[in-house]
């Protein structure tokens, strides 16, 4: 039995897990359900954990569901247990919390000194015979055993099944009469336990309408609201489900996706597509991005505008391909030899991740040179729902590019001799940047050294080596301007100053409200913009705290070592975390109280 | 429209003289002329070896791309814009050792690019290492007691892996390069023209003598039909040879050894490759639609 429970007595909000073997369609199953809470006006988070397989092995899926406006992140104890076989039972039934109940197979589980029932409340639904009565598949398991977690909770019937009708009718409508059959029974068993279950899940009226999005949603749908019009990829865990995003609204959103025989080719054909003038991105792992390192820095020398989606896992090499961690923030940051301005922002929650999407693209263009979106399996992987979407806010900069007509009207473009200087040296480092098409734009595009032309030749020459370099790093200067600022949140009179990037944010968030609900005074930091690093906000955040603290997902203390290399400020704490899951809350709550 | 030299740049080529590469330059800039190419819409991307010094020497769009990549950054540019007309420039270790895996797929897409291998069968620019094309046996400096594998078929492999037009030239011969060139910049598809290019400085086997006595144009054979497949692959098979072959021993074709018209390309795959693809951010994406999916 979990013991401290920081959610409290009177929490509003239910985490439900469910488990069985891999191959069951336990996410998509577990998703319905997330779906069917959403449109009753409730607020969920979910995360998936699995193995690196499809079938056998041990998948569990938990959503967290709450009535209020937001729900932060996960939580460790489970409020009610969907065993979809024995191993589910005897792996999870710790995590239940007191009064908790457990929905078992009678057929398949034998509970018999694996509860306690004075404790856990034991829900036995026969999901076979349920879907051998309605004339189901073994799949539809999951739909009886979703039907009784609604029927425990007093969960209206009609927001799964008809979650189950939308998500069928289309494909099979006599498959989703099945469904709605198989999870009406199951609502039966469930509604009719004898032990005395206290939660309760009632809709939210008048709740504003909220997306059920993943952060690969999140991402590939902001880079399609910014004009993508190339995206290359090699599957990769977690990647690999934005590559399937895009290709399947390729030809609808006009964009050309193509699944390159390796990563190497990916990010070159983006390089590629970029100098066409195309909006390109590519996204992998760290694998992945090991293989893109070069052409990477082929976007830097030749200030091609360029996105990357850095989605990373806990490596070295193959490392635990499904599960997360943030230890590839020094990689992004020094991905490929030689020196080259580049920008990394890490999104913390999904909304962030549709935000800086978009805002890749323009900073990418602004800047012509690669920009990074660091991510990590906790986002791509995990859906919640969150406010719609700004979709007005969405701007497309191009920055200093013609597209069309001829570079005699653009005649600072041009060297004495009127020919076009695809790389002129300027102020901000940026150079006009002419498409392939546009009278009088002939250039090379270079991964040598090369001179204001675009000629290797020249480049050799140490005056234009200077002025070249000199010109790229400047853009860096630009950059800090145009990206992103440190989010901060929290007590205007800490005891203890929090820093922390990407998904991080989620578990901080939530283990701060809990402190801020019993007194404690914390204020957090997210670095959103890793580089250039906001040197001067981090100073500012630190300089003036009572304690500090950093909290980040790997071994080495890699954004604390960012902080003392820039800002030359040590910090009092740290919380790390590598074992390839994802902070709690809880785990987070715990160290924030020892330290204040 | 544009003349030969219209296609030089003011930088003065610095290939080692005698070297193969100024023919095909000259036979390269011959075939835009003929097959009228214009500055704004020629799309030329070079791997890195000597022949990518070309990328100094030709007036276009010009992409000097990285070591063994130039196939995948030309493919990305073809798929941002249907517009383009994109050659790639590769060398034999360029293309057929370090990317030789990206040759492989390109075949397969049958993407519409023309690729012209400057195939010497040595690493010029770093100073005579083998190459994947370099003969059995032969003494180089990474290889100082012969070269122990085969060399690539490329002929062979281009046709096996899906190329619709396949040739070859010797840069002893430009009138002849000049027509592969241009008929492989016309043929809708993947276009592969693999080049006995002789390196005067660093491959002393493989001269310019020593392709003459060997090389015979397919064309005047009689019978020979470029668009038998199994024939094509059968003639390159025919190609391999020891170094000590005389010249009666091995005959080298040149010509155009494989074509197949009418194969859909890569790009006809793609509807949605209607115009360029810059067009896609004039403004933000309307997702309205998309998004109320997400509900």
């Amino acid at each position: 039995m979990t013991t401290a429970d920081p959610r409290g007595e009177n929490r509003p909000d239910l985490q439900i897990k469910i488990g069985g073997p891999a191959g069951f369609g336990i996410k998509a199953a577990g998703q319905t359900l997330a779906r069917s809470f959403v449109h009753a006006g409730l607020n969920t988070f979910d995360l998936t954990e699995y193995p690196s397989l499809i079938k056998g092995g041990h998948n569990a899926y938990q959503v967290r569901v709450s009535p209020e406006p937001e729900v932060l992140c996960h939580v460790m104890p489970v409020d009610i247990l969907v065993a979809l076989d024995h191993e589910t039972a005897e792996r999870h039934v710790s995590e239940l919390v007191e009064g908790g109940a457990l929905i078992y197979d009678p057929d398949k589980t034998d509970v018999e000194g694996l509860i306690d029932p004075e404790h856990v409340c034991a829900v036995p639904v026969p999901l076979d015979t349920i879907v051998k009565e309605a004339g189901g598949v073994a799949i539809m398991r999951n739909v009886a055993a979703l039907g009784a977690v609604a029927g425990l909770a007093k969960f209206p019937l009609h927001y799964l099944t008809d979650s189950l009708e939308a998500q069928f009718a289309k494909k099979a409508p006599e498959i989703a009469e099945k469904n709605v059959a198989v999870a009406t029974k199951g609502y039966e068993f469930g509604s009719k336990t004898e032990c005395a279950f206290p939660f309760r899940l009632s809709p939210v009226e008048d709740a504003p309408p909220r997306l059920l999005v993943d952060g690969n949603e999140a991402i590939g749908s902001g880079a399609l609201a910014a004009g993508i019009g190339v995206y290359c990829a090699y599957p990769m865990t977690p990647a690999s489900s934005l590559l399937s995003f895009m290709a399947a609204r390729d030809r609808e959103h006009g964009v050309v996706v193509k699944h390159t025989e390796d990563e190497i080719a990916a990010m070159n054909m983006v390089v590629g597509a970029a100098f066409g003038g195309a909006r390109a991105m590519c996204a992998t792992s760290g694998g992945g991005f090991s293989l893109m390192v070069e052409a990477f820095g082929l976007a830097g020398v030749s200030e091609s505008a360029v996105v990357v989606g850095l989605l990373t896992r806990a490596g070295p090499a193959t490392g635990l391909p499904t599960w997360t961690e943030q230890s590839d923030l020094r990689f992004a940051l020094h991905a490929a030899q030689g020196e080259f301005p580049r920008v990394v922002v890490a999104p913390g929650d999904r909304t962030q991740a549709f935000e800086l999407t978009w805002k890749a693209f323009n900073l990418a263009d602004q800047l012509q040179t690669p920009v990074v979106i660091l991510g990590d399996t906790y986002l791509s992987d995990n859906r919640a729902s969150i406010p719609v979407w700004d979709l007005e806010a969405v701007t497309v900069e191009r920055g200093k590019l013609v597209t069309e007509g001829d570079m005699v009207e653009h005649p600072d473009t041009l060297g004495e001799d009127g020919l076009y200087l695809r790389y002129k040296v300027t102020d901000d480092g940026v150079s006009v940047r002419a498409l392939p098409g546009v009278t009088g734009a002939c250039q090379v595009v270079n991964s040598y050294e090369h001179d204001e032309y675009g000629y290797g030749a020249q480049g050799e020459v140490a005056a234009t080596r200077i002025a070249q370099h000199e010109k790229r790093m400047r853009k860096l200067d630009l950059a800090s301007s145009l990206v992103p600022p440190p989010v901060e949140w929290g007590s205007e009179d800490p005891d203890v100053s929090v820093l922390c990037f990407g998904t991080t944010v989620q578990p901080l968030r939530q283990a701060m409200a809990w402190l801020a609900r019993d007194g404690a005074k914390v204020r957090a930091m997210q670095v959103v913009t890793l580089w250039p690093f906001p040197a001067d906000a981090v100073s500012a955040f630190i300089g003036g705290a009572k304690k500090t603290m950093v909290i980040e997902g790997n071994y080495a203390g890699q954004l604390e070592g960012l902080i003392r290399e820039v800002c030359l400020l040590g910090v009092d704490h740290r919380l790390h975390r590598y074992d390839g899951r994802p902070f709690s809350p809880e785990q987070v709550h715990e160290s924030l109280k020892e330290v204040l | 429209m544009p003349t030969v030299k219209d296609f030089e740049t003011p930088n003065k080529p610095t290939w080692c003289p005698g070297c193969g590469n100024f023919n095909m330059f000259q036979a390269l800039r011959q075939a835009y002329e003929l097959t009228s190419q214009d500055f704004e819409h020629l799309a030329v991307v070079w791997g890195i070896g000597c022949h990518g010094n070309g990328a100094d020497f030709t007036r276009c769009q010009g992409f000097h791309a990285l070591h063994g990549r130039a196939l995948p950054a030309a493919t990305g540019l073809a798929l941002s814009n249907p517009e383009l007309t994109v050659v790639v420039e590769m060398g034999d270790g360029d293309g057929y050792g370090i990317g030789l895996g990206h040759f492989v797929h390109s075949c397969r897409r049958n993407i519409d690019m023309t690729v012209v291998a400057h195939d010497n069968q040595i690493y010029g620019l770093t100073t005579g290492q083998a190459s994947p094309t370099t003969e059995h046996m032969m003494k180089t400096v990474s290889t100082p007691t012969g070269v122990l594998e085969e060399p690539v078929n490329t002929i062979g492999l281009a046709i096996a892996e899906g190329a619709t037009f396949v040739a070859r030239g010797f840069a002893g011969d430009v009138p002849h390069m000049t027509a592969l060139f241009q008929q492989a910049i016309e043929h809708k598809g993947f276009a592969v023209v693999d080049v006995f290019q002789p390196c005067v400085t660093w491959n002393k086997l493989n001269t310019f003598a020593w392709f003459r006595e060997r090389v015979y144009k397919v064309e005047e054979e009689s019978g020979y039909d470029p668009t038998d497949r199994a024939g094509a692959m059968a003639l390159s098979l025919t190609t391999f040879h020891d170094m000590a072959c005389t010249p009666e021993q091995c005959k080298l074709p040149i010509g155009v050894l494989y074509r197949e018209e009418g194969r859909p390309t890569y790009q006809d795959g793609l509807p949605q490759l209607d115009e360029p693809l810059w067009k896609r951010a004039l403004a933000p994406r309307d997702l309205t639609e998309m998004v109320r999916g997400f509900m």
